[in-house]
């Protein structure tokens, strides 16, 4: 701020100069300067206040609650009745609860193996939107509607009629194509992978559109550079597009992670929120099992963007 | 020789000899194009068949994705049904697009509003730890604080009201980062110089200046809010008491898991059909202005 403000002097001098006597004016200006950078401090703290109060009323304040009432026994039915367990709640967690860690390892391994996949798709279908062709608009367009829809409502009926990818899939007859003509094996081959592609594809909306931001942030010098160069379009995919891609690779891939640890259909979270608020009432042990679920998935974010880190490439340019 | 000869329809593709394979890629991407966005349209689709589908077809397992006979009949059942419920179903619908409105917004302008000085004014003591906090958030599951945000909201005495349903929502992490990435991005620091120089105060420079430029990201932040409040089932349910409150995603949850839940499939499909069409208006109204310049603005890491 003081920077600015030193840089910005000479201008309004001049401004100043321009417009009245030099020696009437400076005086006042220099007391008038001193008020403007607290003046700017105070206007910056205007702007910034809501969202802050809000954020510590709504988030900071609860998450400090929570960690503090994982070690306490809370039912939600007396409120008032709050008893110390020390680390008794994360021990029953580990040791007593046969159904939280089941739903804990599913839920990570199934994530796990997801990340990748939506990382891998978006990107491909953010290349895709990205060609220069006709009507690619449209299909941009298109892509995002399953974002739109994908809402909880929608989704929780589809599978609450037994509908998986499978019907819809069928909707463009292709495991019959397969059936017919390779056998039911590969049908049921094609099924599944029908099946993961449209719950990727579910799952895309938002990488995607990172992804086509940060491909269109791609100088197209270099592409020019390259192809001079004789570079084929594999060779500028590996050596042009993903080094320049990498730091929103590894933004997408904290977004992803996120987005999939954090789905309202998870069983951890589902669990959570049935032991805090529909069946158990147990305020206190649902804390710490959300601290713990928040602690793994902090562990797995960490070593990601460590590891990733490494291979990300930051042109001179960019660093903001 | 072919490819000099219509370098309009091949753009990007160097003129160059012994690249023959290239003149097809246009037709490749189609090829590759069409089913992805067949495959991104089809639940859609199913949702709207379904929608009039008649009940014998309903209960048909595993359900066919086409209606073969369609009805309205579901929309009377949905009528009938929304006629048993203790409000009138206008109740919930209304509590439902005031919250939204309200709240995505509010959130808008309050996660616009921080962003500005976050992105502009970066020696702003304080600043740094207040990005630090965006991070930080960014990380948490919701689910985490949610007990205890429930305890703020009984403690502020917020409970059973339309506060509770929009204030905690207001302070959106993912907003604030969105915003503060679109504002050191696409607006040029020259800009709001030229703009304080003319003598605009800070706000006029916000709401003239940064916000225009930023139109894509808050248009964004719209849709995403909107179809987040839209579908929150969670605060309605746990920070409201009296049904007079409760919105029309709760109202689907009482339909679908109701006593006679068979005979209200029809209604279900009708509501989830009904359910998604205000997103979809939302998102039709919206994305053009979105996709079409977020690709000129960009986020960058």
């Amino acid at each position: 701020m003081k920077m600015r403000v030193t840089r910005k002097e000479p201008q309004l001098a001049v401004a100043g100069a321009g417009v009245g006597d030099t020696a009437a004016t400076a005086p006042v200006r220099r007391r008038r300067r001193m008020t403007l950078s607290v003046q700017r401090t105070l206007e910056g703290y205007f702007f910034v206040s809501p969202w802050v109060l809000g954020f510590i009323v709504f988030l900071a304040w609860p998450l400090f609650q929570s960690f503090f009432l994982s070690f306490h026994e809370l039912q939600a039915t007396s409120l008032s009745d709050l008893k110390f367990r020390g680390i008794d709640n994360y021990k029953e967690a580990f040791f007593i609860d046969a159904r939280f860690l089941p739903r804990l390892r599913d839920t990570l391994q199934q994530n796990l193996l997801d990340v990748p996949v939506i990382m891998i798709f978006s990107l491909f279908s953010a290349i895709l939107a990205n060609q220069k062709i006709k009507g690619v608009m449209g299909f941009r367009a298109v892509f995002f509607l399953p974002l739109v829809i994908g809402s909880a409502q929608v989704i929780q009926q589809l599978f609450s009629q037994g509908v998986g990818g499978a019907v819809l899939s069928r909707g463009v007859n292709v495991q019959e194509l397969a059936f017919q003509y390779l056998g039911p094996d590969a049908a049921s081959g094609v099924e599944q992978l029908l099946n993961r592609l449209l719950f990727v594809l579910w799952k895309t909306g938002v990488q995607m559109l990172i992804f086509l931001a940060g491909l269109n942030s791609v100088s197209p010098v270099l592409y020019e550079a390259a192809r001079v160069d004789g570079a084929t379009d594999w060779d500028r995919f590996w050596k042009v597009t993903l080094p320049l891609l990498s730091p929103v690779i590894l933004v997408n891939l904290v977004y992803t992670i996120v987005d999939s640890f954090t789905d309202t259909f998870n069983q951890v979270l589902q669990y959570i929120q049935q032991t805090a608020f529909a069946g158990g009432f147990r305020l206190g042990y649902a804390a710490s099992l959300g601290w713990i679920y928040f602690a793994i998935v902090f562990i797995i974010l960490a070593t990601v963007v460590r590891v990733t880190n490494r291979y990300v490439f930051y042109a001179g340019e960019r660093n903001s | 020789m072919a490819v000099l000869a219509r370098p309009r329809s091949v753009p990007r593709v160097p003129v160059l000899f012994g690249r023959r394979i290239r003149i097809q890629w246009p037709s490749a991407q189609y090829f590759l194009l069409v089913p992805l966005a067949v495959f991104a349209v089809l639940p859609i689709v199913y949702v709207i068949s379904t929608a009039f589908k008649p009940l014998e077809e309903l209960l048909i397992f595993p359900p066919p994705f086409f209606v073969r006979r369609p009805t309205m009949d579901n929309f009377q059942d949905l009528l009938l049904a929304t006629n048993a419920l203790a409000v009138p179903f206008s109740r919930y619908l209304f509590n439902s697009v005031f919250v939204t409105l309200t709240t995505v917004l509010l959130q808008v302008l309050i996660c616009s509003m921080c962003a500005y000085p976050l992105s502009k004014a970066r020696g702003l003591p304080g600043a740094n730890i207040v990005f630090a906090m965006i991070i930080a958030a960014l990380m948490f599951a919701p689910q985490v604080t949610r007990i205890p945000q429930y305890l703020v909201v009984q403690k502020l005495g917020m409970i059973d009201t339309y506060w509770a349903l929009i204030v905690p929502a207001l302070a959106y992490s993912y907003g604030l980062f969105m915003m503060k990435q679109f504002m050191d991005n696409s607006v040029d620091m020259a800009l709001i110089e030229a703009a304080r120089i003319d003598g605009a105060n800070e706000w006029t420079i916000f709401w003239r200046v940064v916000m225009p430029n930023v139109a894509p990201a808050w248009n964004t932040l719209l849709i995403f809010g909107f179809i987040q409040q839209w579908n929150d089932s969670f605060s309605p349910l746990v920070f409201t008491r009296s049904e007079a409150m409760k919105t029309v995603s709760v109202a689907m949850i009482s339909l679908t898991n109701g006593p006679a839940t068979v005979a209200r499939l029809g209604a279900q499909s009708a509501a989830a059909f009904l359910m998604t069409a205000p997103t979809i208006i939302v998102f039709l109204l919206r994305q053009a202005k979105v996709i079409q310049t977020m690709a000129h603005s960009g986020i960058k890491a």
